[in-house]
C-alpha cells in the first residue's frame, strides 16, 4: 500500500499534466470557433459511428421479433394470394361457362394452333384443320375463354386465322350490362389489350363491364365473351367513348381452339345482299 | 525560494512583453511568427519540481493566450513543453552535469545548448502551429510557419543567452 502511495506521489505530475492539458484543450475548443467546430464535427462522427454499431448489435438481437412479424405478414399475403387465385379461377370458369352456353347450339370443330405470331401489327394464326374438315373462310374461331379470330384462308388441312391481335380485324361487340354496341379493333402493342370504339356517350359504362359479341355479324353468335373494360376514354372526335378492354383470351398460351362451322346463315346473307343490290339500283 | 519565484516572475513578464510587443508583430513571409515564451520553460534547472514546472508552463501559456487571443494553444503547448523539458535536458546535458544544472551555453557547451534549444523550440512550435492550423489541408504553410518561427525564436534564445552569460562567447 505504501509502495502504491509512494508511486502515486512520485508520478503525481502525470495527473497534473493531464488536468492542465484537458483545461487547455477545453479552452481551445471553447474559445476558438474553427477548432471547436472541427472537434465537435469529428466527435459527432465518432459518436454517430458508435451509435450505428450499437444499433446494429441491438437490431441483431431484435431479429427474432422481426422474423415473427415477417412470418405473420407472409402468412397474411399467402392467404390473400390464395383468395385472389380462387377469385380468378371463379371468374375464368364463369367466363368459360358463358362461352359454353353461347356456343351450345352450334357445331364446333376442334383445332390446334400450329403456328402463331404475337408481336407484329398484323398477326396471323395457323390451325391444323382445313376445308377437308368443313372449315371455310369467314368462320368464327373461339376458345374456352372467348373469341379468338376469323378464318381468313383455308387449304385442305390447314387454315389461316386473323386473330383479334391484328390491326385489320374488326369484331362487333356489345356491353353485356347495357347492350350498347361498338367495334373492337386492336392496335399494335400489348397482346392482352384491345379497344372498343363507337360506344355512345350517353351509355352508362363502368370499369369491369364485360364485353361480348353482339351477333350482328354472320361470323359470331351473340354472347361470346371477349374481354373486360379496364379504362374508359374518349374517341378522337369526342363524340363517343373508347374503351380499353383486357382480352379474356390469352394468346400467348393459346393452343386449342374451335371453329364455328354452322353459324353462317346463307339465307340471311343472301337476303341482305339482295336488299343492298335493290337499294343500289334504285339510287 | 521566494527570490527564485520572483526572479521567474520577472523573466516571465519580460518574455511576455517581448512576445506581445515585438514577436507577435513579426510575420515573416506572411506566416512565420516566433513564439519565445517557451524559453522560460526551457531555462528551468535540472531536477526542478515536475509539478512546479508544469504549473509555470501552464501559467505562462495562459497569460500569453489571454493577451494574444489564442485561448488554449499557448497553454497546451507550454504545458507539453514543461512535461518534455526534463527528458530533453537529460538528452543533451553533459554526463558530469551538476544536479542543479541551469541550461545555458556556459553550463552545457555551445553545441549541446544550441541543439537543446533548437529541439525544444521546434517541438514547441510544432505543437503550437498544429493546434493553430488544426488541419493538414495547408500543411506546407504550417511547415513554413513552424520553420520560420523556430528559426527566429532560436536566434532570440541564442542572443539572450549570449547577453546573460557573456563568458560563453569565447567558447
Amino acid at each position: 500500500m505504501r509502495n502504491l502511495i509512494d508511486f502515486l506521489q512520485r508520478h503525481s505530475y502525470w495527473l497534473v499534466f493531464l488536468v492542465l492539458e484537458v483545461i487547455s484543450l477545453v479552452s481551445l475548443f471553447r474559445f476558438n470557433h474553427y477548432q471547436g467546430s472541427v472537434f465537435f464535427t469529428t466527435a459527432n462522427d465518432a459518436v454517430g459511428s458508435i451509435y450505428q454499431a450499437t444499433s446494429t448489435v441491438v437490431s441483431y438481437f431484435n431479429l427474432k421479433e422481426e422474423n415473427v412479424a415477417l412470418e405473420a405478414e407472409n402468412e397474411r399475403l399467402r392467404q390473400e394470394l390464395l383468395a385472389l387465385k380462387a377469385r380468378q379461377r371463379a371468374e375464368e370458369s364463369e367466363t368459360e361457362a358463358v362461352a359454353d352456353s353461347a356456343l351450345l347450339p352450334y357445331n364446333l370443330v376442334g383445332a390446334q394452333i400450329v403456328n402463331a405470331t404475337l408481336h407484329r401489327s398484323n398477326n396471323l394464326l395457323t390451325i391444323n384443320r382445313g376445308s377437308a374438315d368443313g372449315i371455310a373462310p369467314e368462320m368464327g374461331v373461339v376458345c374456352s375463354r372467348g373469341v379468338v379470330g376469323i378464318v381468313y384462308l383455308t387449304s385442305a388441312h390447314y387454315s389461316i386465322v386473323i386473330p383479334l391481335l391484328n390491326t385489320s380485324s374488326k369484331v362487333s361487340c356489345r356491353l353485356d350490362s347495357t347492350n350498347y354496341f361498338g367495334t373492337m379493333q386492336w392496335r399494335y402493342g400489348s397482346p392482352e389489350t384491345s379497344y372498343v370504339s363507337g360506344i355512345p356517350r350517353h351509355a352508362k359504362v363502368k370499369v369491369g363491364d364485360i364485353v361480348e359479341t353482339n351477333g350482328y355479324s354472320d361470323i359470331f353468335p351473340e354472347g361470346i365473351p371477349v374481354g373486360k373494360v379496364t379504362k374508359i376514354g374518349n374517341s378522337g372526335d369526342g363524340l363517343a367513348y373508347e374503351l380499353t378492354v383486357r382480352l379474356f383470351t390469352d394468346f400467348a398460351t393459346l393452343r386449342n381452339v374451335s371453329v364455328i362451322t354452322d353459324y353462317r346463315q346463307p339465307e340471311r346473307h343472301e337476303l341482305e345482299q339482295y336488299a343492298d343490290s335493290l337499294i343500289n339500283q334504285s339510287s | 525560494m521566494s527570490t527564485t519565484i520572483l526572479n521567474r516572475c520577472i523573466r516571465m513578464i519580460l518574455l511576455l512583453v517581448v512576445q506581445l510587443v515585438v514577436m507577435n508583430h513579426i510575420h515573416l513571409l506572411g506566416y512565420g511568427t516566433p513564439i519565445v515564451i517557451g524559453c522560460l520553460t526551457m531555462k528551468f534547472h535540472r531536477n526542478a519540481s515536475r509539478t512546479g514546472l508544469l504549473l509555470w508552463g501552464f501559467a505562462t501559456g495562459l497569460l500569453y493566450d489571454i493577451f494574444s487571443n489564442t485561448m488554449g494553444m499557448g497553454m497546451a503547448s507550454c504545458t507539453l513543453l514543461a512535461m518534455l523539458q526534463p527528458a530533453l535536458l537529460h538528452l543533451y546535458m553533459p554526463r558530469d552535469a551538476a544536479d542543479d544544472l541551469r541550461p545555458s551555453m556556459h553550463s552545457m557547451g555551445r553545441v549541446r545548448y544550441l541543439t537543446y534549444a533548437l529541439t525544444t523550440l521546434l517541438l514547441f512550435h510544432i505543437t503550437f502551429y498544429a493546434l493553430d492550423a488544426f488541419t493538414i489541408a495547408n500543411w506546407q504553410l504550417t511547415l513554413l510557419g513552424i520553420g520560420i518561427g523556430t528559426a527566429i525564436a532560436f536566434i532570440f534564445a541564442w542572443l539572450v543567452d549570449l547577453m546573460t552569460n557573456p563568458k560563453a562567447v569565447g567558447e
